[in-house]
């Protein structure tokens, strides 16, 4: 074991124990844009929209979770299960409000609504809850720290891909196993066609967001939970980052937003972790990442070729 | 009739600079503020509206070529003193540490880097069609802003430059407005900008008709830099500071406003709105700052004028999405047609 | 001289091939038919000479230079012109404006000239005009020039489209369903103005039609597809005649004529 960890720091100039840690922190920070991204890319399926309020409305979750502990003195678990509840609500305000008036209307505006909405949101949160950050309720049994060999490693670090995986199997059952799922996969192949076929197109785009937005706001808490500072800007950067990692994965393809986070949270962390001069560029990486991406591969990893019609 | 025309064009210019020279001889340094901004915004408002008005590409790169503008502006007209005051942490890089030149070249060499860049960005992300062509301009923005975060010698990172000679005043913000109005206005009516409004109207049709789908969007988008380049350095020259943070997506999505509220794709509509929003803009100020009603002190809620900025840009989405102005603009055709009380001869050829 | 030589074209989709072992030859002056029924791979054939799609196999050369995998506007700019199935006119843009567009890709002045009006661009812009307005008179829309592309009737827009691609200087003109939804009278005059244009502008037509009646009444020759294979090739009246084209497509015909 000696040896392997001294031929290893002799190749990555890293030791080993170092390198697990940024490997398990990769994972997990995967895990939160993973659950994101499916957000994004389950919208984007449907609407083909770049929903931009997505991030918004992960920040909102925080602040929901928030005061049910602070203010309304919840236990901890009632007050997450709220938040998440009224984050797939707000989800589902947001498709009504702002996107169901112009789902026929030219593809720019839908975009700008979503721009329009997503600042709302964000002033909104300004305005309601103030703009100094505020202290996310810290959970003892879920941000304690366990002691592995040299290594102190806090429980969250895994709690979170557990958490990831479990929503993610219940996702892929809901999808390819029951009627709503059915439903969801039919109207992502072609709203309107669906729509004429009895699929009641409204309820299903409804749901798409309350589910995508349910998830993001698991993925919300537990971001809170890890880096527990909340504040009215907090969404944007971890959206725009799942957002890439949808991309990456292939947008509109549930695993491929998966992977795609995975990839982005741990490429991220690691290239901090082995070239930390760099980490003043470490917001931009993700964004080189993508343009490389959709250069390359615009549909993604796991994507395929869509011809337009002449 | 067309030498009339030239001649109430000259004399609307010449009302507009009596205009500017009693709002100079009269008007406190609050208001001049306001009016200076108002001229920035219609140039900030028309380069974006070149670019995602007429030609139809959604791009959200803003931001990004402004912050370009005005850090070479900035840094081309700071003087030494104020440079070395600056840059405490790191000194800056030679040989810029003493490198000024006048102001207008500064503006032109912040436009030009803006230019270049937007060339530079434009050759691979105008491959990309709609939604990806937003994402990956609003990417290369923030690398921009990353980017600045980051070279200290060179923008002094996060602290920002401080102290940038106030050069900007209304003769040079409505004087460049004026050019930005006649350049793009007689770029868009060229044949130029007849190919940039077919790529708007159909992609497939106007490559189909001959015209490099690819050329043509990196003009577009490279006038449009550049432009945003100079007024990028006509507000940091304004302001007198600027630091990455200033740069963020809300300044792009301030612009977007001007030119979803004017039209996409109406010169005039930029105009208007780009005078509304910023008189508007400080006008709603009193939203958040307290008031004192009598006795009473409303105490003001900060944020609440973003608030109704945002929700007014989703209403005019969702129930105006034409804008002011649509496509139409004004001109003096339409305006002796508005007196002579009947529509605008159709087919008439403008002589 | 050959014009325009399509060799063994083949369009392959994923799985599914639209177009197969396609051949043409189109002579100087002449009109060609290609019919066929609808799904059977007309339109790629169309977008594959025009740079739409680049052929799977094969290769498609234009006065003897091999055009395969040119772009769309690169084929346009050395005469290839064409209209489309569904119009796809600059719908918001004035009638002339439409005209003028496609004269764009001749002028010679910069974007700098142009914005700065210099004398070269004032030139070229008057010609263009000019040419523009002679054009638009000789189709009969000289008096719509001010309105809205997307206001004309449904036959002046098709004209348009046709005024359009004229517009670009072609030699080869390529038509997809120019009567489609027209009346008989309508089709009637469509059939004579294509003629009239071939002799006019010089040029060789190549065109998709289900109206039997344009087809047989200007058509030096005709192809027949029928699911992305050519089932026959020859004179109206040897396509008239052919055992297989009145099996697989004439059949059906009386729905279309």
């Amino acid at each position: 074991m000696m040896n392997f960890n001294a031929v290893f720091m002799y190749l990555t100039g890293m030791d080993l124990g170092t390198f697990l840690q940024h490997l398990t922190n990769g994972i997990s920070l995967g895990s939160l844009y993973a659950l994101v991204a499916i957000g994004y890319t389950m919208v984007y399926g449907t609407l083909r929209l770049i929903n931009f309020a997505h991030g918004d409305v992960f920040m909102m979750t925080t602040y929901f979770a928030f005061y049910g502990v602070s203010t309304f003195m919840m236990p901890w678990y009632v007050s997450f299960i709220l938040a998440i509840i009224l984050t797939g609500a707000l989800g589902m305000l947001l498709e009504k409000w702002a996107y169901r008036p112009l789902r026929d209307a030219p593809k720019i505006s839908i975009m700008i609504s979503a721009i329009g909405a997503s600042f709302l949101l964000e002033n909104l949160a300004v305005v309601l809850f103030g703009g100094r950050p505020k202290a996310f309720p810290s959970v003892k049994i879920l941000t304690d720290s366990i002691q592995l060999g040299s290594v102190s490693i806090q429980k969250l670090t895994f709690v979170i891909p557990i958490v990831t995986v479990i929503f993610l199997v219940g996702l892929l059952y809901l999808i390819n196993h029951t009627k709503t799922g059915m439903a969801m996969r039919a109207v992502a192949k072609d709203y309107e066609t669906a729509g004429i076929m009895g699929v009641n197109v409204n309820l299903t785009i409804s749901q798409t967001f309350a589910i995508g937005s349910m998830l993001a706001a698991v993925g919300a808490i537990m971001w809170g939970l890890k880096f527990p500072q909340i504040a009215p800007l907090m969404g944007v950067m971890p959206g725009l980052k799942a957002f890439i990692a949808a991309v990456i994965g292939g947008i509109g393809n549930i695993k491929g937003a998966v992977i795609g986070g995975f990839i982005l949270g741990i490429g991220e962390i690691m290239i901090v972790g082995f070239l930390p001069s760099l980490s003043g560029y470490r917001d931009a990486f993700a964004f080189i990442f993508l343009i490389v991406i959709l250069l390359f591969k615009p549909t993604g990893i796991t994507g395929e070729k869509i011809a337009e019609k002449v | 009739m067309k030498q009339k025309k030239t001649l109430l064009t000259l004399i609307a210019i010449l009302i507009l600079f009596v205009f500017v020279f009693i709002a100079d001889q009269t008007l406190d340094s609050y208001k001049m503020r306001i009016l200076n901004l108002c001229a920035i915004y219609v140039i900030l408002g028309l380069s974006m509206n070149l670019i995602n008005g007429f030609t139809g590409l959604f791009s959200l790169g803003h931001a990004g070529f402004m912050a370009v503008g005005a850090y070479t502006t900035a840094i081309l007209t700071m003087p030494d003193i104020v440079k070395t005051q600056n840059f405490f942490m790191t000194p800056m890089m030679k040989p810029l540490d003493t490198l000024h030149v006048p102001f207008f070249l500064a503006l032109l060499a912040g436009g030009i880097l803006a230019g270049v860049v937007g060339y530079l960005i434009g050759a691979p992300a105008l491959r990309l069609r709609g939604d990806y062509l937003a994402i990956a301009t609003l990417g290369f923005a923030e690398i921009i802003r990353v980017v600045f975060t980051n070279t200290q010698s060179i923008t002094n990172g996060a602290l920002g430059l401080k102290g940038i000679p106030v050069s900007t005043n209304i003769w040079w913000t409505f004087g460049l407005a004026l050019v930005t109005v006649l350049i793009i206005g007689s770029l868009i009516n060229s044949s130029y900008g007849r190919a940039f409004k077919a790529i708007r109207e159909d992609e497939i049709a106007a490559e189909s008709m001959g015209i490099n789908l690819f050329k043509h969007k990196v003009i577009a988008f490279t006038i449009g830099a550049f432009f945003a380049g100079i007024g990028g350095g006509l507000l940091g020259s304004l302001l007198g500071t600027i630091d990455p943070l200033m740069f963020r997506f809300f300044l792009t999505f301030n612009v977007l406003l001007i030119i979803i509220l004017g039209g996409m794709g109406s010169i005039t509509g930029t105009i208007i709105s780009a005078i509304i929003i910023t008189i508007g803009g400080e006008a709603l100020r009193f939203l958040d700052e307290s008031m004192t009603i009598g006795s009473l002190v409303i105490p003001g809620i900060s944020g609440m004028r973003m608030v109704v900025f945002s929700a007014l840009l989703m209403i005019v989405v969702i129930f105006f999405n034409h804008g002011i102005m649509g496509t139409k603009e004004f001109t003096w055709d339409g305006l002796f047609a508005k007196f002579a009380k009947k529509p605008l001869a159709k087919g008439g050829n403008k002589q | 001289m050959k014009l325009l030589k399509v060799e063994n074209v083949s369009m392959i989709f994923g799985g599914l091939t639209a177009v197969k072992e396609f051949n043409l030859e189109l002579n100087q002056g002449e009109i060609v038919a290609l019919i066929g029924p609808n799904g059977a791979g007309k339109t790629t054939a169309f977008n594959v000479i025009t740079g739409v799609y680049t052929p799977t196999i094969g290769h498609v050369s234009y006065k003897e230079k091999n055009i395969t995998g040119q772009r769309p506007d690169q084929i346009t700019k050395q005469g290839i012109a064409r209209t489309f199935q569904n119009i796809r006119l600059f719908k918001d843009l004035s009638v002339l404006d439409n005209v003028l567009i496609a004269n764009h890709l001749h002028l010679k002045s910069n974007f700098l000239e142009a914005t700065f009006k210099l004398p070269r661009y004032r030139r070229e812009e008057k010609q263009i005009l000019e040419k523009s307005l002679n054009l638009l008179e000789k189709v009969g829309l000289k008096d719509a020039q001010g309105e809205k592309a997307s206001s004309l009737p449904y036959g002046k827009q098709r004209r348009l489209e046709i005024a359009r691609a004229l517009a670009t200087n072609p030699t080869i003109l390529l038509l997809d369903e120019p009567a489609a939804g027209m009346n008989p009278k309508e089709t009637d005059d469509l059939t004579e103005f294509i003629r009239q244009i071939r002799d006019d502008f010089k040029l060789s037509i190549f065109m998709i039609e289900h109206h039997m009646q344009v087809v047989m009444g200007i058509s030096d020759r005709i192809i027949v597809f029928d699911y992305g294979v050519t089932i026959a090739e020859g004179n109206p009246y040897e396509i008239q005649n052919n055992q297989k084209v009145i099996e697989a497509y004439l059949g059906v015909a009386e729905d279309y004529a």
